[in-house]
């Protein structure tokens, strides 16, 4: 998917030829320190950073010189770490506007799309009619989550899911995304819970100083004790 | 006292179209449109010319003056704000200085300095439970309770109304969420130049229709804006309605030609004790 990329910021490069591919139906989790270009990855990968070097591939196809909007509609879905919600909107709002134009891939109606993420995130249901902004933090995620998925997209990106949800909402959601690899849906997530992070996803991929140290099966990597206690502080 | 407050919320109301449409491009856009009274002195003197110069019956002449307008406001995002995209608010705020002082010059160029009036009748005022109420009055209530219910259905029951409150919530957000930003903000100059246009009408009728006329609105028109929270459009309104009220019941202890303190008085202390506004939450404007 990602093809030797070269990114950064004002001409100063974060991510120094990074490559990586996630098969069609396959999962991989980023791991590493702070400061080691996750989200620069991830803003690339959803196209709100242009590569200086490089190619984004989806399904294939060229999107690097797609902008953000122009991907979603490709199906790619996003959840950005914060701010991943309409505040002033309700929750069933945000779950409308993020289908309003980006048309389900399958033609599925409205209502049907909005009972399959329902099932996905029971939670949220009494909560159609609440503003965003008075959720908690894992209601949040989750309809942030919710409304990535209403289109239907073929990729979902996850950055940091976990980031500022108590130990208890962490585990409750990384439930909810165990379900939607399940059925299907391409995952690339970067997480900072690195047990977490790998024990959903089939691929692992560690990243220092925005280069790939390690990229091999999420299984590998946990069992790897050097690794962890190398790169990523041994959680 | 019950004139003043009725005459006071009338006067509220002529400020509303133009304060909601400042917050509407405010909460979208993140940027103060100084040109707002000149939109509105535009919007008032093309309809005055489909009006005088074609001889079109007012709502006509209105309808297509708004039309024109909002053709103008379109060409005006496209060559100044267009190329200015990304910039900070306070370059988009100097350059809608300059598109405020080059419209009012344009409408000077075309249509001279004169003060000038539409072509209505003049009808009695009718009386009403003690009041003196005139027909401008009715018909302002009126266009501007139906203006606000229209802009309310479009924020809360349309997909371009949910689209324009998503943008103005979280841009980046909405981006990713595949909803096209241009094509917003097109919109969102549209409903703000035919509100401008509506409001231009109603003060014509008010007073007269003069190439002045914006400018004299814009301190009330901003600080009805902040009174309500200027990133709220619906509170600009409530802000409004409160400002006028206020501005009519100063006419007791003060002489009525210095209504416009009352204004500068309000929004510096606004600004002093709740920049955010009165209903607005700390932190809206990011």
């Amino acid at each position: 998917m990602l093809e030797d990329i070269v990114s950064g910021y004002h001409g100063r490069p974060v991510l120094h030829g990074v490559s990586l591919c996630v098969p069609t139906h396959g999962s991989l989790t980023v791991v590493g320190p702070n400061g080691s270009g996750k989200s620069t990855l991830m803003k690339t990968v959803v196209g709100l950073v242009r590569p200086d070097k490089g190619r984004v591939l989806l399904e294939g196809e060229d999107i690097t010189r797609l902008d953000a909007p122009a991907r979603a509609r490709r199906g790619l879905g996003h959840v950005p770490q914060e701010a991943n919600v309409f505040r002033s909107l309700s929750v069933a709002e945000n779950l409308r506007v993020a289908f309003d134009f980006i048309p389900a891939r399958s033609g599925a109606s409205y209502a049907s799309r909005l009972e399959a993420v329902l099932d996905l995130f029971p939670e949220i249901r009494p909560k159609l009619k609440v503003a965003a902004g008075h959720l908690s933090g894992g209601q949040r995620q989750m309809v942030a989550m919710a409304a990535a998925l209403m289109p239907e997209p073929s990729v979902l990106a996850l950055d940091e899911p976990s980031a500022g949800l108590s130990p208890k909402n962490a585990e409750l959601l990384f439930v909810a995304i165990r379900r939607i690899v399940e059925a299907g849906v391409t995952l690339l997530m970067i997480e900072q819970n690195t047990r977490l992070g790998l024990t959903v996803a089939a691929q692992g991929l560690v990243l220092v100083a925005g280069q790939v140290k390690a990229h091999a099966p999420a299984r590998e990597l946990l069992a790897d004790g050097l690794m962890q206690s190398l790169y990523l502080g041994g959680h | 006292m019950a004139q003043l407050v009725f005459n006071g919320l009338v006067t509220g109301l002529l400020i509303a179209l133009p304060a909601l449409s400042l917050a509407l491009v405010f909460s979208v856009l993140r940027f103060a449109n100084y040109a707002i009274g000149s939109m509105l002195t535009l919007g008032a003197y093309l309809v005055y010319g489909f009006n005088v110069g074609f001889g079109l019956p007012l709502p006509l002449a209105a309808l297509a003056g708004a039309i024109l307008g909002a053709g103008l406001a379109l060409l005006i995002n496209r060559l100044v704000y267009e190329p200015l995209r990304g910039r900070s608010g306070v370059t988009l705020l100097v350059a809608s200085i300059g598109v405020g002082i080059a419209l009012e010059n344009a409408v000077r160029f075309f249509a001279g300095s004169t003060t000038r009036g539409f072509d209505v009748e003049v009808a009695r005022p009718l009386r009403l439970l003690g009041l003196r109420i005139n027909h401008e009055q009715i018909l302002t209530i009126a266009i501007v309770l139906a203006a606000l219910v229209t802009i309310w259905i479009i924020f809360r029951f349309t997909r371009l109304g949910r689209a324009m409150r998503a943008v103005a919530d979280n841009p980046d957000l909405a981006a990713v969420r595949g909803i096209p930003r241009t094509q917003v903000i097109r919109t969102t100059w549209i409903i703000s130049s035919v509100l401008a246009t509506l409001a231009g009408v109603l003060v014509g009728l008010d007073g007269n229709v003069d190439p002045q006329m914006g400018w004299n609105y814009i301190l009330p028109v901003f600080t009805a804006a902040i009174l309500g929270g200027i990133g709220n459009p619906m509170a600009a309104v409530a802000g409004a309605v409160l400002l006028g009220i206020t501005e009519e019941l100063a006419t007791l202890v003060l002489a009525p030609h210095y209504r416009t303190i009352v204004a500068f008085a309000v929004m510096a202390l606004l600004l002093l004790v709740r920049p955010s506004g009165l209903f607005g939450t700390p932190g809206v404007a990011r």
